[in-house]
């Protein structure tokens, strides 16, 4: 399925959350995010970041600026928008193949249809031979790649993506970056990337977006002028990216600096 | 698994065979020189004659086991369903369950068998005030286990599920009521076990029937023997009706 260029964009105009409490979580943010296009948030922890994905895919509800996915207001539950988070949620009495399959259940996807997109999701992740296992018997890293096949059985052009490789090692996380990247390449979707790990924005993203501590306003937008298919794995020797890599950090500090923040 | 092993492992059953045979011996000695008087203890041969007698002979047990356990299952199964479609309305409407959790609350406290009198009053000798007691142990153990286990499903689950597409009814029937098996199958094999508990305990206080009935003649007539018999029965009984849910729970939560 090719998402019509439009219709997959992300618009994000002056949003202001405040939680009930008053934390405030984000400030005035304004971002436009292109159909196809790859974007990481950065930010330190607490400012936001995961508030501000919520808000886009509609699960906390939107009071001051205004959101637009592919060109609608934000809804939980739409069938354009996947949503995948840190840990895997996985449903613990299904298999890896039921699980992958379930998006395909709720979104009223015939059965054979929904099995044939898992199994060859599975496949491309590398665990055609763990189709049948229930979560417990997987690592956590495989348990990772079948919540990834998940998000992408979704078939939808937008993916909200909540440091989906935060909580893996440093050796799974570069294997699933790659696993991601491929499987994005093949499929173009929109993605929204939130991470701490600015080693793993830079080598995944077109833009790096960051935010400044609570409450999180966005300071700087940076384009990463890598060359696409990217490795993550090759680029962690690649001395253009590490030459980027300074770059993104400098203007990061540089942006952290201007908003009276000195970064540790 | 190690310990599964060692549990299961020769040794561990030739002890327990050994000893138990040398409990057995030192028992019917005890009785027969009458060290200590056979009144109270019975004597582990006529205790087995009983249970030869009245299972294989003339089979009293077995009738009277048939009433105790149609009693049970009755009280089981209606006490269970009641349990688990009260504990759904709970979660599903929580004002019904504030409105009616003082009474419930009440009533859970109550030591149960104080009912009995008003159960004979209300139901009469026969079968159904025995379920009506089985069945007001089981309710409350089923329904608790079943509120627990609905509450305490992960809401990350419930948040992903959302972001899959799915709507309240799927979310509540296909992670919530799920999620929540495991805990309500506990409440099952324990609602199982108070089942049995309450009907023997009405056979005991009054009845014409069940091996409460016939526990309480036994004793009543001084047969100890008889009454040893019976409680072995229901020792293995109750043993049998706990594995046999432990096995149909491995084979649903097999994915645990
Ligand atoms: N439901 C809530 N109610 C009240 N305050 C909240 C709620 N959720 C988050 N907050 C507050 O909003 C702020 C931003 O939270 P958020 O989860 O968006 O941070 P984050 O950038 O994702 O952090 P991390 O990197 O640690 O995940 C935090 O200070 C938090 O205390
Ligand atoms: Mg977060």
């Amino acid at each position: 399925m090719q998402p019509e260029e439009r219709s997959a964009s992300i618009d994000i105009e002056n949003v202001n959350h405040l939680f009930a409490g008053g934390v405030r979580a984000v400030c005035d943010a304004t971002l436009r995010i292109h159909a196809g296009e790859f974007v990481s948030v950065v930010g330190p922890s607490g400012c936001g970041k995961t508030t501000l994905l919520n808000l886009i895919a509609g699960l906390i509800e939107l009071r001051d600026g205004r959101i637009a996915v592919a060109g609608a207001a934000p809804l939980a539950g739409r069938n354009d928008v996947a949503y995948m988070l840190a840990r895997d949620c996985l449903y613990p009495w299904r298999t890896a193949l039921e699980n992958v399959m379930m998006a395909g259940e709720f979104r009223g996807v015939p059965k054979a249809a929904r099995m044939k997109r898992a199994k060859e999701l599975l496949g491309r992740v590398g665990l055609a031979d763990f189709e049948n296992h229930y979560p417990k018997a997987l690592s956590h890293g495989m348990r990772q790649r079948v919540a990834l096949a998940r998000t992408f059985s979704m078939d939808s052009p937008v993916m909200l993506m909540d440091e989906p490789f935060g909580a893996l090692d440093a050796q799974t996380k570069l294997q699933l970056e790659d696993v991601l990247l491929d499987l994005w390449n093949a499929e173009k979707r929109t993605v929204l990337f939130i991470t701490h790990d600015l080693n793993e924005a830079v080598t995944m993203s077109d833009r790096v977006v960051v935010m400044s501590p609570r409450p999180g306003r966005i300071i700087a937008d940076i384009p990463i002028p890598l060359p696409r298919p990217r490795s993550v794995r090759a680029l962690q020797k690649d001395p253009h990216y590490h030459e980027i890599y300074s770059n993104v950090w400098s203007r990061l500090e540089e942006g952290l600096s201007q908003n009276g923040v000195h970064p540790a | 698994m190690k310990t599964e092993i060692q549990r299961n492992s020769p040794t561990v059953l030739i002890a327990q065979i050994v000893s138990l045979a040398v409990f057995l011996l030192l028992w019917e000695w005890a009785a027969k020189t009458k060290t200590v008087d056979p009144l109270f203890i019975g004597q582990p041969t006529k205790i087995f004659a009983y249970l030869y007698q009245s299972t294989v002979v003339d089979q009293v047990l077995l009738k009277e086991a048939v009433w105790t356990l149609s009693e049970t299952a009755a009280a089981f199964v209606l006490g269970s369903v009641a349990g688990i479609a009260f504990g759904l309305l709970f979660v599903l409407y929580e004002p019904i369950e504030r409105f009616l959790d003082p009474l419930f609350s009440a009533l859970n406290s109550l030591p149960r068998i104080a009912l009995a009198p008003l159960f004979l009053l209300w139901f009469g000798l026969g079968p159904l005030s025995k379920i009506a007691l089985g069945l007001s142990l089981t309710f409350f153990i089923v329904l608790n286990n079943t509120v627990a286990g609905a509450r305490s499903v992960d809401s990350d689950l419930i948040i992903l599920a959302r972001m899959l597409g799915a709507g309240k009814a799927r979310i509540f029937f296909k992670v919530t009521l799920i999620s929540a098996v495991p805990t309500i199958f506990s409440g099952l094999r324990l609602g199982l076990i108070y089942a049995l508990l309450g009907v023997i305990g009405g056979e005991i206080i009054a009845s014409q029937h069940g091996l409460g009935q016939l526990l309480s003649l036994l004793a009543n007539t001084f047969e100890t023997n008889g009454v040893f018999a019976v409680l072995f029965f229901l020792a293995a009984l109750g043993v049998t009706l706990s594995k046999l849910m432990s096995a149909i729970e491995a084979y649903l939560l097999r994915w645990r």
